[in-house]
């Protein structure tokens, strides 16, 4: 499970910027899917790594599937080096996100992002326009039935 | 919540209408009640019980 309260805490307290996409926004929009994980768009600048880096180092964060004892160095080098991480952390499951099609990267995302206040906490989500732009680009066809809703929602 | 322009159209997609339809939308009347930070409490109540409901699953199948 995520611990939503202490996560948004953990990454508004270290001035990471991220947006929040997939699932959870959905939710945020009032989507009645179950999601299990995290999704996030975070700024690939320098300075914002180096945040997120070490706000999530104390929180265990491993690959999720990956067999343990993989040598998986949480640093900003390997952020640096990949763009997508689907980990593991005791805040739960999180999937770091580059960039995500049909919306691009954070800085492209962010001027038209949401402002949630939740949890005494101001985080940036998507806006449903935008995820229903990201569902529709993403394309795959476990998608169409949470895009459906996501225009139900738009139509509410 | 503030909510950005520009709207996408709707109604493109004749699959993703077909699902359209049957969409309960009672559960998305009740969500767009709730304030965020219940929506986001009420995710976590499901993740919790969805979490305990595949434990009992998988306590049943070690038992078989």
């Amino acid at each position: 499970m995520t611990e939503l309260p202490a996560l948004l805490a953990l990454l508004a307290g270290a001035n990471v910027d991220y947006v929040l996409v997939g699932g959870v926004a959905a939710v945020a929009h009032g989507s009645a899917r179950l999601t299990m994980d995290v999704d996030v768009v975070y700024s690939r600048r320098r300075a914002n790594v180096e945040r997120l880096v070490a706000a999530l180092s104390g929180h265990s964060p491993y690959l999720r599937g990956a067999p343990p004892g993989l040598p998986f160095r949480w640093d900003v080098s390997t952020v640096e080096r990949g763009l997508n991480f689907t980990l593991t952390t005791d805040l739960g499951p999180l999937d770091l996100l580059g960039e995500i099609p049909g919306g691009g990267t954070f800085e492209e995302l962010r001027p038209e992002a949401v402002t949630l206040r939740v949890f005494g906490i101001d985080c940036l989500c998507l806006s449903l326009p935008q995820l229903i732009r990201a569902k529709r680009a993403a394309g795959r066809p476990k998608d169409l039935e949470a895009l459906a809703e996501l225009e139900a929602l738009l139509e509410e | 919540m503030r909510r950005s322009p520009p709207q996408p159209a709707t109604g493109q997609d004749p699959v993703v209408e077909a699902y359209k339809a049957g969409i309960d939308r009672t559960l998305l009347r009740d969500n767009l009640r709730l304030s965020v930070e219940e929506r986001f409490r009420r995710l976590m109540q499901l993740q919790r019980s969805a979490e305990e409901l595949r434990q009992a699953g998988r306590a049943l199948r070690t038992r078989r």
